[in-house]
């Protein structure tokens, strides 16, 4: 018995030496950071990138934040006078789906223990506003690339400039702006189904799943639609992660629906394809959908999802010249299409020049430069308004709408898109955007 | 009376004697010195973050370690406690130490609310309802998004304090004075009801004792410590949100406890103190960081089923046959009656 405790007791004490000793064995050298053949004379800008890993939302901010970084790298890096900054990535995985103080966390120690310069990425809105508190705490950028509400920046850049000017959003549009888009990508396809169907008033069934972010959506989109010369049919909330919705659907059928309205950011959004097209619905959908943002959506409904059509951060189609080419190396690179929080990307350049026009790192100076920054991106051209807000609508920011048309994700908007009178935008590489061929079949002789 | 020499032959004899009393004093003077040793914000923000927690799981331990009312819905009072914070302190402008403890008190009311079914209910009956009471609440913040900023909740709420350092004090003490009380509370004859409440309310009942009176005490006293952890975690990342009524909150309280000891009120903050800077240690190697915790879990689980705290302390120090006394493991014979209490194999 006195034996085996001091046996024990001996085995505890050597397990915690080995933890200590592995503990400042692993300060210097965190496996999370992007290795970077580090010489003596070499400088390094560390950026970290922020967001749930193993998510969608954080894999593709680090996938953005590393093309951006390989091909910055590969270019001669930073060029700040005689000297050359290369970028460092360090992954700064906040588990912010699951726990706010978490995400804290792991910006704190991305500084104390990383040593990071700046921030880039960030998604759920209630982790960044304490994670972005940090970041301002120690005078580092945080540049939203994720998160999408408006409140991340007003009520704090405008209000108190001096602690809060190190943040920014590039993307995606406020919560605001995408609601907006949202209604513009419906109206585009009311015009579509009034041109083509000859129906003077469409039908809307709105379908967006039980979830509080798209609350509001629901209430603005039942006063906003008729006023749009449209007739709302119906409200139909699902789960989030409903696996049959095909009682909804029916209905919405038998309501004699046009279109389909639907925000649907779970797994619901597969579900919906896949049923939407599987039970015939002779409706055009249109939305938001972020399962229909990613390459996979057509196989994971069986195919059923074509002809669905999303907003999007990115599309195939040239806001500017860098739009296509990115947007085809990043499928090239990750067999994937880039969602709104690869807008580390477009933030990793835009910091890059900043500092090549300063001429330094320096997180107070770069603030000012970013805020003033006219930035032809992927993403489109980046201004900030002045709460440090993307700027978004024509000749800017706009986003995208894609459509699965023959197994391919294509931007159908902006498309002869005429926000003015006398304008009219179309991106090169935009399509025009197409009924289901089982709608027109359906409401044509009716 | 309290000469020099008396204190010392009490420091020998009482305190010095069992190694768990040398490990808590440590323990204490560790934290306390801390500071000295390093400003690092990242490892303060662990320390005080681990504080608050601790608060945390002990409150839930009192409850249901010790009085037996298993609650599945604790993160209730610390929501409580972190949003009637961030609404005092936004709204009316008070000062955080009035607005933790007013918190606190708005806790304690809901500790009322959730205790009035406790007494008719039991078990997994009584943990479905306090399960039901987060939702609830929750339902209510995304009803008024105007008062309770919704889904985002509410930010922009005065820091604990202007530095980190004195930040981190404020926890540590808050914890070390609420942590003693609560023990204090638990080693009284006070404490000996709510033992016996847990073990066989019919039999504390029929010894002419109000039962009722002490589950709702229990379950407001639970209500304030929790109350002010949330009120503390509120003003430390200055915004209380939805996430902290989440069931994951209400579980992770659950872990700590029974990983660190229950019905111990030191053994949570053991829980806290080992788990908390070990998940955050695991950041080492992201990729397998839920992985690794979790088998670490596993393994103390099936290790340790007591508990850290008891296991640590069985493995130190042993119960005398004959007066229950405890002494160190090394002792042959017991420092009180003399009995024999080892035999060397």
């Amino acid at each position: 018995m006195f034996r085996h405790r001091w046996s024990i007791l001996s085995l505890l004490i050597l397990v915690i030496c080995i933890l200590l000793l592995v503990a400042t064995g692993c300060d210097d050298s965190p496996v999370d950071v992007d290795e970077v053949d580090e010489g003596e004379e070499a400088n390094f800008l560390k950026v970290g990138i922020v967001g749930p890993m193993g998510f969608v939302q954080g894999d593709h901010s680090w996938y953005g934040a590393e093309l951006a970084k390989e091909e910055i790298n590969a270019a001669g890096g930073i060029n700040v006078g005689d000297k050359n900054y290369m970028i460092q990535t360090v992954m700064v995985d906040t588990n912010e789906l699951q726990s706010v103080d978490d995400a804290v966390s792991a910006v704190e120690r991305a500084i104390a223990v990383d040593d990071v310069d700046l921030f880039i990425g960030g998604f759920r809105t209630e982790a960044v506003l304490p994670m972005t508190e940090v970041a301002v705490d120690n005078n580092k950028i945080f540049m939203i690339a994720g998160a999408a509400d408006r409140s991340l920046l007003e009520g704090r850049v405008d209000v108190d400039y001096d602690r809060y000017k190190y943040l920014f959003r590039i993307a995606p549009p406020n919560n605001i702006e995408l609601v907006t888009l949202s209604f513009i990508l419906l109206n585009e396809v009311a015009n579509s189904v009034r041109a083509e169907l000859g129906i003077d008033t469409p039908r809307v069934a709105i379908l967006m799943e039980m979830l509080t972010w798209n609350e509001p959506l629901v209430q603005i989109a039942q006063q906003q639609i008729p006023a749009m010369g449209m007739e709302v049919v119906g409200v139909w909330r699902p789960s989030a992660t409903a696996t049959d919705i095909s009682t909804e659907l029916t209905e919405i059928q038998s309501q004699g629906a046009h279109i389909i309205y639907m925000a649907n950011s779970g797994p619901v959004a597969i579900t919906y394809g896949r049923q939407w097209g599987e039970l015939e619905i002779p409706a055009c959908s249109v939305g938001l959908s972020v399962e229909n943002q990613k390459a996979g959506y057509l196989e994971a409904t069986g195919g059923y999802g074509e002809y669905d059509m999303s907003l999007n951060t990115y599309g195939r189609a040239a806001a500017t010249e860098k739009s296509i080419p990115f947007w085809d190396t990043f499928m090239e690179t990750y067999d994937d299409t880039p969602s709104h929080s690869a807008g580390t990307y477009d933030a990793l350049y835009l910091i890059k020049d900043a500092i090549e026009n300063i001429g330094t790192i320096d997180s107070e100076a770069l603030a000012e430069e970013i805020a003033n920054a006219d930035y032809e991106g992927a993403l489109g051209r980046v201004v900030f308004d002045e709460v440090h807000d993307v700027t978004w609508g024509p000749g800017f920011v706009t986003g995208f709408s894609n459509q699965w048309q023959d197994g391919e994700l294509v931007a159908v908007w902006p498309y002869e898109w005429s926000p003015a009178e006398g304008v009219e935008i179309t991106y090169q590489g935009a399509v025009p955007y197409k009924i289901p061929p089982r709608v027109i079949d359906y409401w044509k002789d009716r | 009376m309290f000469s020099f020499k008396w204190g010392f032959r009490f420091m020998q004899k009482e305190f010095l004697s069992l190694p768990s009393r040398i490990i808590i004093a440590l323990f204490v003077i560790g934290l306390i010195l801390l500071p000295l040793f390093t400003q690092d914000p990242y490892i303060l923000r662990i320390f005080t973050l681990a504080c608050i927690f601790a608060i945390f799981a002990a409150s839930w331990d009192f409850l249901a370690g010790y009085v037996g009312q298993i609650s599945f819905g604790h993160a209730l009072f610390f929501g409580i406690g972190a949003y009637s914070t961030a609404i005092l302190n936004l709204r009316l402008d008070l000062p955080h130490w009035m607005t933790i403890v007013l918190g606190a008190v708005v806790a304690v009311v809901a500790g009322l609310l959730v205790g009035f079914p406790a007494l008719r209910l039991k078990g997994p009956y009584l943990g479905l309802v306090t399960l039901a009471f987060p939702v609830m609440l929750t339902g209510i913040i995304f009803l008024f998004p105007d008062f309770t900023g919704g889904e985002l909740g509410i930010s922009g709420i005065a820091r604990l304090a202007s530095t980190r350092q004195q930040e981190y004090y404020i926890a540590v003490i808050v914890m070390i004075t609420l942590i003693t009380v609560l023990w204090k509370i638990t080693v009284s004859k006070y404490g000996i009801i709510f033992h016996a409440i847990r073990e066989d309310e019919i039999a504390v009942r029929a010894s002419g004792i109000n039962t009722v009176r002490y589950k709702l005490t229990a379950f407001c006293l639970s209500g304030f410590y929790a109350g002010v952890a949330g009120g503390l975690y509120a003003h430390y990342l200055r915004i209380a949100g939805p996430g902290l009524l989440d069931i994951l909150m209400s579980f992770q309280v659950i872990i700590w406890t029974i990983l660190g000891g229950i019905a111990t009120i030191y053994g949570p903050v053991v829980g806290v103190f080992v788990l908390y800077p070990l998940l955050e240690y695991m950041r080492v190697v992201p990729q397998y960081r839920m992985l690794l915790f979790t088998i670490i879990v596993l393994l103390l689980v099936h290790f340790m089923p007591e508990g850290i705290a008891n296991w640590v302390r069985d493995m130190l120090e042993k119960e005398c046959p004959r007066c229950k006394e405890r002494n160190v493991f090394t002792r042959r014979e017991c420092r009180y009656c003399y009995a024999q209490i080892a035999t060397k194999k």
